[in-house]
């Protein structure tokens, strides 16, 4: 999991999701979640996450890095579904979920700063959870820069190949070793600069001031009818069952229809 | 395999709801364990230890998808109180990344934490037991001893959800062939006429199968993480041993004029 990738895609992005309030897009996400929660038909899930991937494309966002973040749960999953599940269909159902959840998930992370995600759920918090989940932010990508840092250092003064992975545990274990006394020393440096700042308990963001409005409502439309969509299904049971290769059609539908205004949308740009 | 991997819809309701109130009270139960001035300094360190996890956590052992946690190793420098709100920062990071279902934030934080306070406590008892010098078997052994309970809790728990909570509504889908049939083979209307949708009986959950494949491939990852958490802490011991010993609550210093409020 490439995270400094998430943190370029969601502070350096244009795109219209980009532009929508942080509140708006935890809203979207949350009812994008409650349809792949309720969902029990694998045509509805697969068609939904082929929405998610339309909006991707047709947002021109880092599918790649995307994708494969939003396939890792779906490895895991595959391990519970062989595992635990009773038929195929059921283990084909769990992965599926799990990919279309991690979809939703990645993509208000690619396109919301990391701060703006946890602003709007920090006043509800501990001062200790709120605080400390910006703080994590922050001193991830010290602590990433640092091991990559030492990690090379280690390599270089070892000289380490690929070939010897032992070593390379040794020489990674050592780095990891080093990166955790800088990260001890690292907070306490945070706390000092924080006390000179008058740090009195809680960390304030800034909310993100709405700009683009008409992209908020059609978000949130776009969700309300996911939900109702995978609601109807889940309510009316075998009735609807026989009609599932219709949100499978639309998912399709919008796969193509996105691709396709993301590919103009590159052409004009160029 | 120390945390549930588990997307959100597939445990039932009454679990997650209670996995989500446990979370609550024992986060709630071990913020108030700290002295509020206390934790108003311990944020930062907070925050830096679970970035530490998270970075440990980036770094995959490719063929296995397994990856290093450090839960053992956050737990001997956080120490109980602090060990609990930080499980909560990084399973909610996690699950943000679609590590991890969202709904299910509650029980990871859960077997986290005690992940974390369990190789805490086998740490400090068997340092106790062993001696100083040989803090790097005492790490590997809590490692071990640890990784291997909160699995077991990870199987408990999938066994109190039961059945997958996943009905196995099909449409067109032949779930006995996994095989999707035409649905204008014979014209929609003729589908929605006459086609039911197949019946099946509820199975009981897999439970040896799960269990028999998490303790496989869990028992890799716990002598891998056992092995990393043994070289940081026999590493981190040699440069700074109060670090390992003591925790690093006990390593920060007071400044000038902060003595009045945190003295």
């Amino acid at each position: 999991m490439d995270i400094r990738r998430v943190d370029i895609s969601a502070t350096q992005g244009e795109s219209a999701l980009h532009r929508c309030r942080p509140g708006i897009k935890l809203v979207a996400f949350a009812l994008t979640l409650s349809a792949v929660i309720v969902s029990v038909n694998l045509l509805v899930v697969v068609g939904l996450a082929l929405c998610l991937i339309g909006v991707m494309a047709a947002m021109r966002l880092p599918a790649r890095p995307m994708l494969a973040l939003a396939a890792y749960p779906g490895l895991f999953a595959a391990l519970f579904a062989f595992a635990a599940a009773a038929d195929r269909l059921t283990g084909a159902l769990v992965v599926a979920k799990a990919v279309t959840a991690g979809l939703a998930a990645v993509l208000l992370m690619f396109t919301t700063p990391y701060p703006q995600v946890f602003a709007p759920v920090q006043r509800f918090l501990p001062p200790v959870i709120g605080d400390a989940l910006l703080m994590t932010y922050r001193s991830l990508f010290l602590l990433l820069e640092k091991f990559g840092h030492v990690l090379i250092a280690a390599r270089l003064r070892a000289g380490l190949l690929a070939g010897s992975p032992i070593r390379s545990a040794k020489a990674a274990t050592r780095s990891l070793g080093t990166v955790l006394l800088y990260s001890i020393d690292l907070s306490q440096r945070t706390y000092d600069v924080m006390h000179l700042r008058g740090y009195d308990g809680r960390l304030v963001v800034s909310p993100q001031p709405a700009v683009a409005p008409m992209a908020e409502v059609a978000l949130l439309a776009a969700a309300g009818v996911v939900v109702v969509t995978a609601g109807l299904w889940r309510l009316t049971g075998s009735a609807l069952a026989p009609f599932a290769w219709i949100p499978l059609g639309i998912g399709l539908v919008a796969l193509i229809v996105g691709t396709v205004a993301g590919l103009l949308t590159a052409k004009e740009t160029r | 395999m120390s945390h549930l991997h588990i997307p959100d819809g597939i445990l039932p309701i009454w679990l997650v709801s209670a996995g989500w109130l446990i979370c609550i009270v024992i986060v709630t139960v071990a913020v108030r364990g700290v002295p509020p001035e206390d934790l108003r300094r311990r944020i930062p360190l907070v925050g830096a230890v679970a970035a530490l996890m998270l970075v440990a956590m980036s770094s995959e052992i490719v063929p296995i998808a397994y990856h290093i946690n450090l839960t053992v190793v956050a737990g001997i420098l956080l120490g109980p109180w602090l060990s609990v709100p930080t499980a909560l920062v990084v399973v909610t990071v996690l699950a943000m990344i679609g590590h991890g279902g969202v709904t299910v934030i509650g029980l990871n934080t859960i077997v986290i934490s005690s992940e974390m306070v369990l190789g805490w406590a086998l740490f400090s008892a068997l340092v106790r037991t062993l001696g100083r010098p040989r803090v790097r078997i005492a790490a590997g052994v809590a490692t071990v001893l640890t990784l291997a309970v909160t699995t077991t809790m990870l199987v408990v728990i999938v066994a109190l959800g039961g059945p997958i909570a996943a009905s196995r509504e099909s449409g067109a889908f032949d779930p006995a062939e996994l095989r999707f049939e035409n649905p204008f083979a014979e014209g929609v209307i003729g589908n929605i006429a006459f086609e039911e949708p197949a019946a099946h009986e509820e199975e009981p959950l897999q439970i040896a199968r799960f269990a028999l494949l998490v303790y496989g491939l869990g028992s890799i990852g716990w002598i891998a993480e056992a092995l990393v958490t043994a070289g940081i802490v026999g590493f981190v011991s040699r440069v700074r041993p109060s670090l390992v010993l003591d925790g690093a609550t006990q390593q920060e210093r007071v400044l000038p004029g902060d003595e009045g409020v945190h003295g």
